[in-house]
């Protein structure tokens, strides 16, 4: 009695707190309750292309008083749930090429720890794991960028648009109508296949009859899945009341735009429970951004090769700011959304942002700027660690012990074997 | 670094087959006994009892010779109360149509005819004894193992993609990441055994048949609305410093043809109906020099394209000439399709950023105007013309206002600023270079923004459709519906155009003639389906989705026990080019003019690759010698060995099998040849040869693949010590002369060991006194229940230790700096001090080579391990090649087709 109460209670709080939500009927699938003592569920990396300048990202300080540089200005109101990290990277060779290292450890494009934690956590939900990234402007083939990689090292694609986003996670009912007639008048068609099938399979000698038995059973067990799809159809999706533009911001000079709308599309997936792992590389190249109406003095790419040039520099950091005022937005929602046993989205999720690009003016990949968010972590403030010496932590250490606060039993993680406990605490 | 601990570690059996990186070779040892890797489906249990009751009632009493034999020489370990090593000849019947059975006495035959068993320690049979057994076993396995018995081919990943594209003309089609993998059987990933279809992968299978029949007959989209849509300047994309706003208006500066250089196009408009827009650009001219018109080009871009692609390669829709100073429309019709915007570009401008016509330019502009001479001297020398050019910080605007103050100040210093000048002549040619285009150029664009001649755009407009036309998607299917039915659909009814489609394309998704009754029941799908109510594209998008998850398509090798034209076109496609038979092969088998013996063997010839990037030398080679496991073994980064050297190691075989093949080389050369293909650069820094008339500063040349002559009997050339299989053979840290030893009796003399006895521990050496991987492995040959295998696997791999974890040669072992001391002795006596002797080993004794990698590319062309009966046809073609013929890889592998084996299902 009590409990469902607290439940319906818990509910109508999760409404009102979604201001870009929902239809009522569709409550139910979100009705999952985690238990009360459980920590953070959720994973979100965001990565830098033409990484953050250092000197406007880490404080000059140490511990919680330190007095917030440039580059997190917008983030001033959340100090107290982030931990901001400097001394940390990968131990990797330096170049543009080792920039994929981000989520990668050691060895570019290799299993990244984003895919690590989907296929472990990330089965029970509609997306084991989504990709994302915004301002590339770049045809996708043939570069291979890429800030997720699949245990074989398959660098997975990103979305780009927010419209197939949008599309992906909150199927419309003309979407719905269609898997459904493509699921229906294939099953009914099945038959006639499996007919003809039967026919070939008499033909054959016995061995070769008996492998292919392999295929019915197979064509048993989808026609068995495409029942249950059907009637999964019927389950409420969300239908989120978000208006998305009426064009995708893809050029690159809409990075900011497009930055801020895939913001909102994340929180609504993590909101739903429609995803609990998602990486976002914010990308980048000539195009010039107009921050405050003002043209800037050059393309993003050529401001991160500075040269130390005073005005580049401020430039440079404007752009790198106009991220975090994005970033912090996202922040912001997560902070004040639910879940359903009443804890922060924030304090459910671990977000962790930095670039695998430590000075992108010599293409060094030290001391790589890194930020982690939420998750429940008793945040540090700014936490400095010396690169020089051997056995000082590494960022893989970082990604060893978000993993465990996530409830996995890791203890390495491509070149690191430890986890940065003592320094949340 | 490395303690000896962790080392000993790796040789423990059951360690290093799950933590090291060539844990695959060695999980491959126990394929035999049917490890199915990767793959947690098993097959049903039902298959395998009907594979042992397919030949049934063949069961023999043993003789009485060879049983008295066995008795006196065998029975003492391997009776039933024993069972020695799981084997069990205390029997009087051989089942000879059991697998088990049959396996079993063939090793017997082997371990009798190389004298392995029995054990040296026990009594030993005479010669004649040893005849018994073995022409008694000869005779009995030949008589009860028939040639043939492929199991049907599912199409892998690889062979999969390439039939659709085929199939389809759809060059770019690619299967998701995330597809089911294969499972790898004996090594390769194309054996019918191994290659199971589970759940997942049928409906992978539909996805991808949905995916498929989307891009033939897509969805119908609704209507389009029409709208207006305009943007002002700030919807306009600012690129590097292709154009800027001034004053209220988009100025463009440079003619230069790489869009995000020269060119500017909306943000916010994407055409996402194909049909005629009105599109209305209100510009005007900036500060002109003359009365000559500026020209305007206004072209139709992918919204989604490289920004560094090039304007011209985009449609132009309009030319605008533009000689008012004050705004003024145009407005003119284009056809614009789906994922499309506008891009404009200023054609005529006085500057582009092209190495050569902006030094042009700048040239002319400063004999004119020493001071502008002087400025761009002082920004881009600020130090002096000794200390070189500076211009990373010289970008855009910034770039600009730096020129710019020097241009204004009154003290400007114009000592250098004549054309004779060194710093003028310098200054000069970095115009003329990548630095002008990159950085100098974009300044440059900014003096055309403050003082023109500059191009304005003040707002574009575009209103559509007005009418809808067909896009190039949607031309694209047009065409693809043709191609699947040889014709336009015309007047024909609706069934009628499906019975056409299917009577022509069903034969050739199903690679084989397709009868009346096969092309009505699937019509009969389609007829359903209308009946309903649903349009002829659903229809037709049906039909094709079925036809895509037939087993008749999703797998070859499927058919009554004769194999006829069709299918041996199709296996012969398959084998050398992993796709369908193309429309000569077709012809052929039509005709039933394939199977002749000279016919196929000039098809063989015509198929066979020409090129080291084609995907049979690809496919095989990466899987006979694993080169295609090479990514994810990752050298440690002391080797500096990156992920381009990986490709070079790789390279380097695929360019030598080529040869071998193009140039039919005999055997021996894949062993001990006169030549090699490799990187001069990877010569150096690997092999530590400079490649004669190499010029390390020559840049692209000096990586570029290239033809080497060698002398023969030198360790550098063949197999053995190439990079990419020293690096196969080890696991990017250290070397483990125990696998490598394995890896080249599987790989490479054709006789893998069996799997370490699950009852034998793994080796916990004694290490106090040991020092050297030798010494700790000296147990190995010390025991004699390991020594039996190990006495063959460590001579050939110690002999390589020589090879560091990437290829490089060494003389003394990491860390403990030991000489290094490679000598060993072959089992049949032959002492080896070095690789050259081993290769020298190897040549006399090419045919152990050759029947290796000859049954190897049986198991890869015919989907299935070769069978005792087989091997010996394998071993007689392999022994003619060489007395009879030149010895030629070519010639194997064409005399391979052509043989019973390959053409038997």
């Amino acid at each position: 009695m009590n409990r469902n109460l607290h439940i319906t209670k818990d509910r109508r709080h999760f409404l009102k707190s979604a201001a870009a939500m929902i239809a009522l009927p569709t409550l139910e699938s979100f009705g999952a309750v985690e238990p009360v003592s459980s920590g953070p569920r959720n994973f979100v990396g965001i990565g830098c292309y033409l990484g953050w300048h250092q000197n406007a990202f880490f404080p000059k300080q140490t511990g919680k008083n330190y007095e917030i540089p440039t580059t997190l200005t917008p983030l001033a109101d959340y100090k107290e749930d982030f931990t901001v990290f400097s001394g940390l990277d990968h131990r990797s060779t330096n170049g543009h090429d080792s920039w994929s290292n981000f989520l990668c450890g050691n060895s570019p494009k290799s299993y990244s720890a984003d895919q690590m934690i989907a296929d472990q956590i990330g089965q029970d939900t509609r997306f084991p794991s989504i990709q994302l990234t915004a301002g590339k402007g770049e045809g996708s083939k043939g570069s291979n960028k890429a800030i997720s990689f699949t245990q074989q090292g398959i660098p997975l694609p990103m979305i780009q648009r927010p419209s197939v986003l949008y599309k992906q996670l909150f199927i419309t009912k003309a979407d719905r109508a269609r898997t459904e007639y493509l699921i229906q008048s294939g099953r009914s068609s099945l038959d006639n296949v499996v007919d003809d099938a039967k026919r070939l399979q008499k033909s054959l000698p016995a061995p070769d009859r008996n492998k292919l038995d392999e295929y019915f059973d197979s064509v048993r067990a989808v026609e068995k899945r495409m029942a249950r799809q059907l009637i999964a159809l019927n389950d409420p999706v969300p239908e989120p009341d978000y208006k998305l533009p009426a064009y995708d911001p893809v050029t690159p000079n809409l990075q900011m735009e497009a930055e801020t709308i895939m913001y909102d599309l994340m929180t609504l997936a993590i909101e739903t429970e429609s995803t609990r792992v998602i990486s976002f590389l914010l990308d980048g190249l000539g195009q010039v951004f107009s921050i405050n109406g003002r043209p800037l003095g050059s393309g993003y790419h050529g401001l991160s090769h500075h040269g130390n040039d005073p005005a580049m520099i401020r430039d440079l950091v404007a752009i790198e700011t106009a991220h975090m005022h994005c970033f912090s937005g996202f922040i912001k929602q997560l902070k004040e959304k639910k879940t359903a046993t009443g804890k922060s989205l924030l304090e459910d999720t671990i977000v962790l942002l930095g670039t695998g690009m430590g000075d992108a003016s010599r293409h060094s990949n030290r001391n790589l700027p890194t930020l982690v968010a939420g998750g429940g972590f008793t945040h540090q403030g700014h936490t400095a660690v010396d690169p020089t010496k051997s056995d000082s932590p590494l960022l893989g250490d970082l990604c060893i012990t978000m993993m465990q606060k996530l409830g996995m039993e890791v203890d390495h993680f491509s070149n690191a074997t430890r986890n940065l406990n003592q320094l949340f605490s | 670094m490395i303690s000896l601990r962790q080392n000993c570690t790796l040789y423990n059996h059951r360690l290093y087959r799950v933590q090291c990186p060539v844990a695959m070779v060695s999980s491959r040892r126990s394929s035999t006994s049917g490890h199915f890797r990767r793959c947690g489906w098993k097959p049903p249990l039902l298959f395998l009892i009907f594979l042992a009751a397919a030949t049934a009632n063949a069961s023999t009493l043993i003789p009485e010779k060879p049983a008295a034999l066995l008795n006196k020489y065998c029975l003492d370990c391997h009776d039933s109360d024993t069972k020695k090593g799981e084997v069990d000849l205390d029997i009087e019947t051989i089942d000879w149509a059991a697998p088990h059975d049959l396996d079993m006495w063939e090793s017997v035959l082997k371990v009798n005819v190389e004298g392995l068993m029995p054990p040296p320690k026990k009594p030993q049979p005479t010669e004649e004894e040893r005849e018994i057994i073995s022409k008694w076993l000869d005779k009995q396995l030949l008589n009860h193992t028939p040639v043939g018995g492929t199991l049907p081919r599912r199409l892998n990943q690889a062979e999969y993609q390439r039939t659709i594209r085929t199939l389809f003309s759809l060059p770019s089609f690619e299967l998701p990441p995330g597809f089911p993998e294969d499972s790898e059987f004996h090594g390769f990933d194309n054996v019918g055994e191994g290659l199971l279809l589970s759940p997942p992968l049928l409906e992978a299978y539909s996805n991808m048949a949905r995916e498929v029949a989307d891009s033939i007959y897509p969805q119908p989209k609704p209507p389009a609305k029409s709208t207006k849509r305009s943007a002002g300047p700030e919807d306009l994309v600012i690129s590097f410093s292709a154009a800027t706003i001034k004053d209220g208006a988009m100025r463009l500066a440079s003619r230069c043809e790489t869009m995000m250089r020269s060119c500017t196009w909306p943000s916010r408009i994407e055409i996402t109906a194909s049909g005629i827009y009105r599109v209305t650009v209100e510009t005007s001219t900036f500060k002109p020099k003359n009365d000559e018109a500026m020209i305007l080009e206004v072209r139709a871009r992918d919204i989604i394209a490289s920004d560094r692609e090039r304007a011209p390669k985009f449609p132009l829709l309009k030319e605008i000439p533009v000689t008012s100073e004050t705004p003024d429309s145009v407005t003119f019709e284009a056809k614009l399709y789906e994922g499309q915007t506008l891009l404009f570009r200023w054609l005529n401008a006085e500057m582009d950023h092209e190495a050569k016509p902006l030094s042009t330019q700048m040239k002319a502009w400063f004999e004119k105007d020493p001071r502008f001479l002087a400025a761009w001297q002082h920004a881009v020398y600020p130090a002096g013309v000794k200390k070189g050019p500076r211009t990373t910080h010289l970008r855009g605007r910034n770039g600009w206002d730096i020129v710019k103050k020097h241009w204004n100040d009154p003290e400007l210093d114009l000592s250098e600023a004549t054309m004779d000048s060194l710093t003028t002549t310098k200054l000069l040619s970095v115009f003329n270079s990548t630095q002008g285009t990159f950085n100098l150029a974009d300044a440059l664009c900014h003096y055309y923004f403050e003082n023109g001649p500059s191009l304005e755009i003040h707002s574009i407009a575009v209103e559509g459709p007005l009418e809808i036309i067909d896009g190039p998607k949607e031309i694209r299917c047009a065409a693809l519906q043709k191609r699947l039915a040889e014709s336009d659909k015309g007047d024909l009814s609706v069934e009628d155009y499906a019975r056409q489609m299917l009577t022509h394309f069903l034969p050739q998704a199903f690679r084989r003639p397709v009868d009346k009754m096969t092309v009505e029941k699937y019509l009969e799908i389609a007829r359903e389906h209308w009946s309903e109510g649903h349009t002829f594209e659903e229809g037709m998008h049906l039909l094709i989705r079925n036809i895509l998850i037939s087993p008749r398509f999703l797998y070859r090798a499927l058919d009554e026990e004769t194999m006829d034209d069709f299918d041996l076109a199709t296996r012969l496609s398959y084998f050398l080019t992993q796709g369908p038979p193309d429309a000569t092969l077709v012809d052929l088998a039509q005709r039933n003019r394939l199977n002749p013996s000279w016919v196929l063997r000039r098809e063989s010839e015509r198929l066979l690759p020409k090129k080291a990037t084609h995907q049979f030398i690809k496919s095989f080679t990466g899987q006979w010698l694993d080169t295609d496991k090479l990514p994810e073994i990752m050298p440690d980064p002391k080797f500096n060995f990156t992920p381009y050297y990986i490709d070079l190691a790789r390279k380097e075989i695929e360019y030598n099998f080529l040869e071998m093949i193009q140039k039919n080389r005999p055997m021996t050369d894949f062993i001990d040849p006169d030549f090699t293909h490799t990187s001069p650069l990877f010569a150096k820094n690997i092999y530590g040869f400079e490649v004669e008339g190499s010029d390390p500063k020559s840049g692209k040349a000096y990586r570029d693949f290239k033809r080497i002559e060698l002398p023969r009997g030198s360790r550098t050339g063949g197999l053995l010590g190439q990079s990419a299989i020293m690096m196969a053979t080890a696991n990017g840290v250290d070397t483990q002369p125990v696998l490598r030893g394995v890896w080249m009796l599987e790989n490479i003399l054709g006789s893998p060991p069996p799997p370490p006895p699950k009852d034998v521990p793994a080796l916990t050496p004694d290490t106090r006194g040991s020092t050297t991987p030798r010494d700790l492995l000296a147990a190995h040959t010390q025991d004699s229940s390991c020594a039996s295998c190990h006495v063959k696997i460590d001579p050939i791999g110690f002999v390589l230790e020589n090879y560091d974890p990437v290829g490089r040669w060494r003389e003394k072992w990491p860390d403990s700096g030991i000489p290094i001391d490679p000598a060993g002795t072959l089992p049949d006596g032959t002492a080896l001090k070095d690789v050259v002797d081993l290769k020298h080993w190897l040549v006399e004794n090419i045919d152990e080579f050759s029947q290796c990698l000859a049954e190897k590319l049986i198991i890869y062309a015919t989907g299935r391990v070769p069978n005792y009966t087989e091997k010996k046809e394998i071993e007689k073609i392999v022994i003619d090649n060489r007395v009879n013929g030149t010895n030629g890889f070519r010639d194997l592998i064409v005399a391979l087709i052509d043989s019973k084996t390959f053409r038997t299902h």
